[in-house]
């Protein structure tokens, strides 16, 4: 464990609404190492995803500290080496953290492809010739090269989400955050989003997931985290979570979900 | 029963249809530089609104640069100068009437602090009156385009931000690809609505002399001291205007709402 590198180190994230007195998350403290694949479980509120959104700050978070690639993101600014104050560039964090939301988010007024060059070219400024070769490719592992000009509205919701999941992978990002990748779709289309995913975790990408498909967080994941009432009650390899709960409430969790 | 219209007197007003057919070019003209004003100030209050210009957000930072929760610093680093003299002036230019802004404006500003050139153009509209009212209506119906705008970019569904923010987009970059191309079709019906209102409010620079349909209607009551009629005919111009031009609005609107279901 101590061999691979560290890429996201959260401390105490806190994250209260109303000055404290609502608590969405309570001092949660994880380490996510390169090529980790972390699923995150918990009954519905109990903080999953306001701790994913936390990490690439949609949500802003209200104590405690983020630490990606070696910088507390949480920080507005911060000192560099030379004591001088920088603002803190959080666009050039998110490049570096793909999202895939639960609906989707495709920009419905844009082909699959300009969807998928979009950014690469605007903020990557790499050369469009280029990102249309990159998006075939990538269109061409979740088969979908021949939708490259359709619309959105064309397409089924799990089209749409691997749709999502390659645009975000167009950016090269160093981990892959995942929002409830499969919860707004037809249960025929979970299994072709979860492949996807499975493919992805098999290429060695650092993954994030909360979901509330328990097969995929034992088959693919190598570690579970349970929240509930915004704390890590429990975390630990498929098997201790879901062979041998420990803390009550993850016990009555799993009896209820599986 | 004597009917309150006279059919007889039409006659007696048609040698004043020139100044009707005038009138109704002074109207025409008045709203489109009314609208081309407006829009262009709406676009710059609306961006006003919502920029993100925190000049004191230093104040709600603690020593290690995190944000605040609380505290007066907060308060204060949450205040946006440009957002609020935007918001000032769209409430006020809102919250009054428009037939006192016109005269604050040509009795005003052009009445002592700037004097205008005294000219004829097309040979019947009066630059020095018809000025001031499409300065007028301009700065009144930017206000009111203004929070049109505003609606239509707020009603982009959050996840279209959060999804360009995740790609690394800048905010200026996400406006510009993102929200803009599909704000401005939702809004675009409602901008020319606000034309018909232009056309149809516009009567109200007759209080200041400009020589519109409304002026015609006066000018032939003073020599004919006939009022029904010329009110009927004004009635009339107003409506062949208007009605057509929101039957066409109507028109693109439902072609445009076609490839809209999500």
């Amino acid at each position: 464990m101590e061999t691979r590198d560290k890429l996201i180190q959260v401390t105490d994230l806190e994250k209260h609404y109303n000055f404290g007195r609502i608590k969405a998350i309570d001092g949660i403290s994880v380490d996510i190492y390169k090529g980790d694949v972390m699923v995150v479980i918990g009954p519905s509120g109990s903080g999953k995803s306001t701790f994913l959104r936390s990490l690439n700050l949609m949500e802003e978070p209200t104590g405690g500290a983020i630490l990606f690639d070696s910088v507390d993101i949480t920080k507005k600014k911060y000192r560099d080496e030379n004591g001088k104050w920088v603002k803190i560039d959080m666009d050039r964090h998110r490049q570096k953290m793909g999202m895939v939301f639960q609906h989707f988010n495709l920009f419905p007024h844009m082909t699959i492809m300009e969807n998928m060059i979009l950014a690469p070219v605007k903020v990557k400024k790499i050369s469009e010739e280029e990102a249309k070769k990159k998006a075939i490719e990538l269109l061409k592992r979740v088969g979908l090269e021949d939708r490259a000009d359709a619309y959105p509205i064309q397409l089924s919701g799990g089209q749409k989400q691997r749709i999502a999941i390659v645009r975000a992978l167009m950016m090269e990002p160093e981990v892959m955050l995942f929002d409830e990748p499969t919860s707004a779709l037809d249960p025929e289309m979970v299994g072709e989003v979860l492949e996807v995913m499975k493919q992805l975790a098999a290429d060695g990408m650092t993954m994030v997931v909360v979901t509330h498909e328990m097969g995929f967080a034992r088959e693919v994941g190598n570690r579970v985290l349970f929240l509930a009432d915004g704390k890590l009650l429990e975390s630990g390899s498929p098997s201790e979570i879901f062979d041998s709960p420990k803390h009550p409430r993850l016990q009555e969790f799993l009896s209820k979900v599986l | 029963m004597d009917s309150f219209i006279k059919i007889d007197n039409f006659p007696k007003i048609a040698p004043y249809a020139q100044l009707f057919w005038q009138g109704m070019a002074v109207t025409v003209l008045l709203s489109m530089c009314t609208v081309a004003i407006g829009f262009v100030l709406a676009l710059i209050l609306s961006s006003m609104r919502m920029s993100k210009i925190y000049p004191f957000a230093f104040l709600g930072l603690d020593k290690e640069g995190h944000q605040m929760e609380r505290g007066i610093g907060v308060t204060i680093g949450k205040f946006n100068p440009i957002s609020f003299l935007a918001t000032a002036y769209v409430e006020i230019l809102r919250s009054t009437p428009v037939i006192v802004q016109v005269a604050i404006i040509y009795y005003g500003v052009f009445g002592s602090l700037i004097t205008l050139p005294s000219f004829t153009f097309f040979g019947f509209i009066k630059f020095e009156r018809f000025f001031p009212g499409v300065v007028a209506l301009g700065m009144n119906s930017g206000a009111y385009l203004c929070e049109i705008m505003r609606s239509g970019i707020q009603s982009i569904d959050g996840g279209q931000t959060e999804a360009a923010r995740s790609l690394g987009m800048s905010q200026s970059l996400t406006m510009r690809y993102i929200i803009l191309p599909q704000a401005i079709k939702n809004i675009l019906p409602a901008i020319a609505n606000e034309f018909v209102v232009i056309i149809k409010e516009s009567a109200i620079t007759y209080t200041i002399g400009v020589q519109d349909i409304m002026s015609a209607v006066n000018a032939v009551r003073g020599a004919t001291f006939i009022i029904i009629e010329p009110l009927l005919v004004a009635t009339a111009i107003y409506f062949c205007l208007c009605f057509p031009t929101s039957k066409v609005i109507a028109y693109f609107e439902r072609r445009m709402s076609r490839g809209d279901k999500r």
